[in-house]
């Protein structure tokens, strides 16, 4: 028996798109809207930040995709390079980030939406700033 | 290995925000709330790593290598690639490079020296029958060496469905009297991670628990780690909110199935299957079954293998699901009936070359 033998019959959509992309929405990206103004408000009245973990929300990527164009894009974009790179990048709303962080192969390991003055991650950690000031007076004394 | 966790990263070249990163990923992997994966990292990075690596002994028994497969090839060179670093792997046939009298003086040695302390890692089921003679290593059976090993274990993680629930050794007739490792002992703490094969990071995630906490992870009714195995995979599938509307892909080359709806009706176990695919996905974060078009098996479940066919939707009554119990006498009864008729259209199709429906697939 040969592939051939096998009776499945392929049906072209005209539009060569890979037949497993959801490309259709669900209607659950709109009411996260709601959510993110009640984030964005917390962070105003308390200065607390939040998130939303976009991976554990039942959104198909036709979803995602209008969710990140109707956000829109703001003035901010951050690049991080660590064992991939990850993406933190302000929307058109000021204090409402997009989050995506890639794995070392370029896929998506996880999505956040963070409603946050400055993402947490781009803060400087205090041990580190302290290690930056070694480095930086072993350089002023190997200068003087 | 001496100072916190985050200083043995950085002589590896990671830096805090990189791990920061990886523990925000491996929060959402755990379903955990975003908020959670900031505390871990805190609490790791801070971890004292331990003086002396804690020792780890990897048994196989009657399995396939497929979780060993699993494990080493999730992708490397990566952080859960470092905090396997931070373990002392003194007994994997597999990869270890002695053999022989060398390999279990190994054994022997990494017992002597932790007793009480070291974790015992099991992949594949264990073998009663004909006293265990199905699989030997070393001259002994499956069965004397693992009661041997556990007994100066400080816990025993049972790897892959096979370990934790029997698996396909297992499955109807059981030629070789196949058990899983909690059949057996029944006196140490045990974690199963099923799966055929298990989600790397999820071996990952408990022993990164083991190291933060220095405990075990809190555990389910079938002493699977909850933070994995918490939600079905139905819970927390792309196309779920397809099964809400009922739109369901009914074959597997049909319009529903071209654009990405619920594969319930064709068979997929994810409402009943509890695991982390639809979050961690395979390869890499590249894909995972369902995004490729095929339900889930339900391979994290015990009796998978016999839970009555992979192209029964779970609503159609079959045995092992034990519905009510009329119900599954009737659908016996029907099921048989069924069964026949589609075999004849079966071969009828074969020879008219026609096109083969789901119902033909299963008989």
């Amino acid at each position: 028996m040969t592939l051939k033998d096998i009776p499945v019959v392929t049906l072209s959509n005209g539009k060569n798109e890979s037949p497993y992309t959801a490309n259709v929405l669900s209607g659950n990206a709109r009411v996260l809207l709601q959510e993110i103004a009640e984030h964005v408000r917390h962070l105003l009245g308390t200065g607390e930040s939040s998130a939303i973990d976009l991976n554990a929300l039942p959104l198909t990527p036709a979803d995602l995709d209008w969710l990140h164009e109707t956000l829109g894009k703001g003035e901010i974009a951050i690049t991080l390079e660590s064992e991939g790179e990850s993406t933190l990048n302000e929307t058109a709303c000021p204090g409402v980030w997009w989050v995506t962080h890639h794995n070392e192969h370029g896929a998506v390991a996880s999505r956040f939406i963070e409603v946050a003055f400055v993402p947490e991650l781009v803060k400087a950690h205090p041990e580190d700033i302290k290690i930056g000031l070694e480095h930086l007076e072993l350089l002023i004394s190997g200068l003087s | 290995m001496q100072g916190p966790l985050i200083d043995t990263l950085a002589r590896q070249g990671v830096t805090r925000r990189t791990f920061f990163k990886y523990c925000a990923t491996l929060a959402s992997m755990m379903a955990l709330p975003p908020s959670a994966g900031r505390a871990m990292a805190e609490a790791m990075a801070a971890a004292p790593a331990a003086t002396k690596r804690p020792s780890v002994i990897w048994l196989p028994f009657q399995e396939c290598t497929g979780c060993t497969e699993s494990i080493t090839r999730s992708h490397s060179p990566t952080l859960e690639g470092l905090i396997f670093d931070a373990i002392s792997l003194d007994y994997q046939e597999t990869l270890m490079a002695a053999a022989g009298h060398q390999a279990e003086e190994a054994l022997h040695k990494a017992m002597k020296d932790n007793e009480g302390k070291y974790l015992l890692i099991v992949d594949g089921s264990v073998p009663l029958g004909l006293d265990g003679a199905y699989s030997c290593i070393a001259g002994k059976s499956n069965l004397e060496t693992l009661k041997e090993v556990a007994k100066g274990a400080a816990a025993i993680v049972a790897m892959g469905s096979c370990a934790a629930f029997g698996g396909i050794p297992k499955a109807n007739p059981n030629p070789t009297g196949a058990v899983s490792v909690s059949d057996v002992i029944k006196d140490k703490p045990i974690i199963n991670i099923p799966g055929c094969p298990p989600i790397p990071v999820v071996m990952t995630g408990v022993l990164a628990h083991f190291l933060t906490f220095g405990s075990l992870p809190e555990l389910d009714g079938k002493g699977r780690p909850k933070a994995f195995y918490g939600e079905t995979i139905h819970d927390r599938c792309y196309r779920r909110p397809f099964y809400d509307q009922g739109k369901f892909a009914k074959t597997f080359d049909d319009e529903g199935a071209r654009k990405g709806w619920c594969l319930f009706e064709l068979g997929c176990k994810g409402p009943v299957t509890y695991n982390a695919c639809a979050t961690v996905k395979w390869n890499g974060g590249t894909s995972w079954p369902v995004e490729s078009g095929h339900g889930c098996l339900g391979c994290s479940e015990p009796d998978f293998w016999d839970a009555g066919g992979f192209y029964k939707a779970l609503s159609m009554p079959a045995n092992p699901l034990k519905m009510a119990s009329a119900a599954v006498a009737a659908g016996a009864v029907a099921g048989v009936a069924v069964s026949f008729a589609n075999r004849a259209k079966k071969s009828a199709a074969k020879a008219g070359h026609e096109t083969t429906t789901l119902a033909d697939l299963e008989k």
